[in-house]
């Protein structure tokens, strides 16, 4: 249902980024009213959650393919509001960095999927479930058929949208310009596929999580459910306070699903409406387009505006298919990888980058190990090394406050400057230039006071750490030229896959470099000040900010309730009692850290804060710093231009 | 914000209540403050003072019943509207029981210039009001350092600063000595004596009986979310069973300030103090 470049006019597509502006806008404006700390985790687990069920290809009636999309759940959940952000979240990053739905349709697919399809799918079950109890089948039912609702009136909008094309744009001799397909055929060759094995997928999907839900996190559902009455007694104390351990198991679900990504191109076929230029003049799939259109072939010339505008926009790793990378399956993986590291990352990062929001631990000296260290279970390791990584953000503000290079610099024109090196990053397509940006993020963090030391081992290693995962197995996937073969394995080592590996690698390593001596060079209000500056949504500023603050809220509280556990001990538990009463203290830890960052909103809200964060400078650049940035730009194309 | 001049009462609350869930934290709670007085609102743990003053400050809205600030009504939507908003951020403050949960900005300085910078004042008088509050705290020495790595007593005074800024009318004190060391106790409790030279609305929720008569003129006994007494401090205090029903102190014990030296029933004699 991702409307490609080129199959809508241009005018169709304005008409369309026209028509869901206000519901953008609206959305916007509401989720910024009623920013509830507890809701932000969740709006983007549905994101990332949408971005990955969009990538499970079903194989359809015809020959064709389509997909769930996840909104229907996501409107029950988050209301139809949030919803439509976190699905056009989704589609946004599908469609610039995949190209999987175009750049100028992506207001055409936006409103279809996150507009039209939440909204049907929160009305339906809204209207089905009606007062009905928060536990009872009958909401399931109703999330099952507001999904299938949901899908359906987004294809029957994608179809509308094909099918009025030839009718309203065609050249001088009478061909269609874009889209071929009438009416007749279009919204038959749509609905056949989402009203059968789609539509049953978006059923089950959001059948199954609210079912899911009505019995781990039942106060999750009472927010979209007015009025109606609690499930007698079962609806827990804190119901409407643990969406955080929710947010948590639905992430490991994620995980899961990511996993078996591959599974979703063992359909073959693309999906109806989504063919490249390519497909529509070649013989053989030409007959398959014809057997999916109720056996209309498609004109025998490329429609004209399909052909120039098909090009506009060439994705960096697109149809999921990253280019250095031979395995198909493997591709698909990687791409899911990024698409989610993408939408998490991205609020991470920023996050990380708030750490002085809360402050970090006053008495962190006495979380040294013990000898008692040996007798830690996992769970405890894991919190203790997540505790460091608080230290971390505590040195992190005396590196902003340093003498160095780039502390001295103004947090927009390291702000442009980063980016447009990491973007070089990206691109490049040789391995001394690549080498080159990285030299570059080097010599700025020496000139900038950065420990190298630390560099190395909180980002390099743990860098390569992550990424090598992902990249050694490419190494021996990648067919080519084998220029050495494991001992008594027998996998081929090839040059390619190399090459591969090691462009993934680096580039890694010089993103978060650079991304992390921007970090660490900038206190966070003066990094707010900056994205403000470059017009970036400051909801989206303070959702990224809120949702590193649980985190470290949590991480806070986990201390102390560790050491005061421990101080109360006595004597060596069993593995199995102490793996009990850490699961028991998480739970107990995940409600207080919630209630804990509820009263933080509060105490902001006391003083006046209204969703937006107000700075005490915001001066206009100078023409000084518009030559720095001026600098790092023509530095990161000369890297693009040597490397291409 | 209209003001009229009838409404001498700075809140006035009615038949107030308040859930958490299936908690209930207030339950069908009356009571005024006058414009200038100086109000305690006494209470245990968990009876309702906390989230009282989180109703009053506009944070939370109420299940059921009315409050009406300066003879106007105190509601959520009225509170969606910005000018109404900023109103009333601007005169009413109020001091959480925990600074940790208050103090959120990286410095002393942006931590006093947040709420001002809300407020959208303008840049420079943000700058020097902002001084002002620092030297008025005598704090000017800390501006540049981070709140959180601050000690507890400098601390609570930052997060005084941090309300104190805004001039607010009405001051909503949450606690404002507990976890402080004698000596920045009653600093702090000497600041609110002389603070606003009596002309200025306090609401201090606290149970602490040793400095009541130094803040407050009159008090409310609170018990599992409703009024249970009502009085000047001397009266309260000397209503030993009203104290000892709402478990503010022990049946052993209770305090003796000097002038408060009027002579008093006493449930147990002490033959050996």
């Amino acid at each position: 249902m991702h409307i490609p470049d080129g199959y809508l006019s241009p005018s169709t597509c304005g008409v369309l980024v026209g028509a869901a502006a206000p519901f953008w806008y609206t959305a916007l404006r509401r989720v910024q009213r009623t920013l509830s700390s507890r809701m932000i985790p969740l709006l983007s687990v549905f994101a990332a959650f949408s971005f990955v069920i969009m990538m499970f290809n079903l194989p359809l009636p015809g020959g064709t393919t389509g997909h769930a999309v996840g909104m229907g759940v996501a409107s029950i959940v988050l209301g139809p509001w949030a919803s439509m952000l976190a699905i056009s979240i989704a589609l946004v990053i599908q469609a610039v960095f995949f190209g999987d739905g175009g750049i100028t349709a992506i207001g055409a697919n936006c409103f279809n999927m996150a507009i039209v399809g939440s909204l049907a799918g929160y009305a339906v079950y809204r209207l089905i479930s009606f007062r009905a109890k928060l536990g009872s089948a009958r909401r399931v039912l109703a999330a099952g058929i507001g999904g299938y609702a949901a899908i359906n009136l987004a294809a029957l909008c994608a179809a509308i949208e094909f099918g009025i094309q030839p009718m309203l744009f065609r050249d001088a001799s009478g061909a269609p310009l874009y889209a071929p397909y009438p009416l007749s055929v279009t919204i038959p060759a749509m609905l056949l596929g989402h009203l059968t094995l789609a539509g049953l997928a978006e059923f089950i999907i959001s059948a199954g999580i609210i079912a899911y839900l009505q019995r781990t996190d039942l106060g999750l559902l009472r927010q979209t459910a007015p009025g109606a009455p609690d499930v007698d007694d079962a609806v827990p104390a804190a119901a409407d306070a643990i969406s955080f351990p929710t947010a948590r198991k639905l992430w490991l679900c994620l995980a899961l699903l990511l996993i078996l990504t591959p599974l979703g191109i063992l359909a073959v076929g693309s999906a109806w409406g989504e063919w490249s230029p390519q497909d529509l003049s070649d013989v053989q799939t030409r007959q398959q387009i014809a057997a999916a259109s109720g056996n209309h072939l498609p004109p025998d010339h490329v429609p004209s505006g399909l052909e120039r505008l098909s090009s506009i926009w060439t994705a960096p790793l697109p149809r999921y298919a990253p280019a250095f990378i031979r395995s198909p399956a493997f591709g698909y993986f990687v791409s899911a990888m990024v698409g989610v590291g993408l939408i998490v990352a991205c609020s991470l990062l920023a996050g990380w980058s708030m750490s002085r929001l809360r402050s970090e631990p006053q008495r962190h000296h006495m979380w040294a190990p013990s000898n008692r260290a040996r007798h830690k279970s996992f769970v405890e390791k894991t919190i203790r090394s997540l505790l460091a990584a608080m230290q971390h953000t505590l040195f992190a503000e005396d590196m902003a406050g340093a003498p160095g290079l780039l502390q001295r610099l103004d947090a927009r024109v390291k702000l442009i400057g980063t980016a447009a090196l990491v973007i070089a990053a990206i691109g490049v397509r040789r391995l001394p230039a690549l080498a080159g940006i990285f030299l570059v993020a080097l010599l700025l963090a020496l000139l900038s006071r950065i420990p190298v030391k630390m560099l190395a081992i909180r980002v390099w290693l743990a860098v390569a750490a992550f990424t090598g995962v992902i990249a050694l197995p490419a190494i021996f996937l990648t067919p080519g030229q084998t220029v050495y073969r494991l001992p008594f394995l027998d996998w081929p080592v090839t040059q390619q896959g190399l090459r591969a590996t090691a462009f993934l690698i680096l580039r890694a390593e010089s993103a978060a470099t650079l991304s992390v001596l921007l970090i660490l060079t900038t206190l966070w209000t003066h990094l707010l000040a900056a994205l403000k500056s470059i017009r970036f949504p400051a909801v989206l500023v303070a959702i990224l900010g809120m949702t590193y603050r649980y985190m470290f809220l949590f991480l806070q509280i986990a201390r102390d309730m560790f050491e005061s556990r421990e101080s109360r001990l006595v004597g060596i538990l069993a593995p199995s009692d102490r793996r009990r009463l850490a699961a028991a203290s998480a739970g107990v830890l995940l409600g207080k850290s919630l209630q804990l960052s509820g009263e933080v909103h509060t105490a902001m809200q006391a003083r006046g804060f209204r969703g937006e964060i107000h700075l005490l400078e915001e001066r206009r650049m100078s023409w000084s710093n518009w030559l720095r940035t001026g600098g790092f730009v023509a530095l990161a194309a000369v890297a693009v231009w040597l490397g291409r | 914000m209209r003001e009229s001049a009838a409404s001498d009462l700075a809140f006035e609350v009615n038949n107030l209540s308040y859930r958490y869930l299936q908690v209930v934290a207030l339950n069908g709670l009356s009571m005024y403050v006058h414009r200038g007085e100086r109000v305690a609102l006494l209470g245990a743990n968990g009876s309702g003072k906390s989230t009282l003053l989180r109703l009053l400050a506009g944070l939370y809205f109420p299940e059921h019943g009315e409050i009406s600030f300066f003879g106007e009504k105190l509601t959520e939507q009225r509170l969606e509207n910005e000018k109404f908003f900023f109103a009333f951020r601007r005169r009413v403050g109020l001091v959480f029981q925990n600074p940790d949960i208050q103090l959120f900005n990286p410095s002393v300085f942006d931590e006093v210039a947040f709420g001002p910078l809300q407020l959208q004042w303008p840049k420079e008088q943000i700058r020097k009001r902002v001084g002002e509050t620092l030297d008025l705290m005598g704090i000017a020495h800390l501006r540049d350092r981070a709140p959180h790595r601050l000690s507890g007593g400098e601390k609570k005074r930052v997060a005084l600063a941090s309300v104190l800024v805004l001039d607010p009318e009405v001051l909503l004190l949450d606690e404002p000595s507990a976890a402080l060391d004698p000596r920045s106790q009653s600093q702090i409790v000497e600041f609110l004596v002389s603070w606003g030279n009596r002309s200025k609305t306090v609401i201090t929720a606290t149970h602490d009986l040793d400095t009541l008569e130094d803040i407050a003129d009159r008090c409310y006994v609170l018990e599992n979310g409703a009024v249970a007494g009502e009085g000047t401090p001397l009266a309260v205090l000397h209503d030993v069973a009203l104290l000892e029903r709402t478990k503010l102190v022990r049946p052993h014990h209770h305090v003796h300030r000097e002038g408060a030296s009027q002579p008093h029933p006493h449930l147990h004699q002490h033959n050996s103090d």
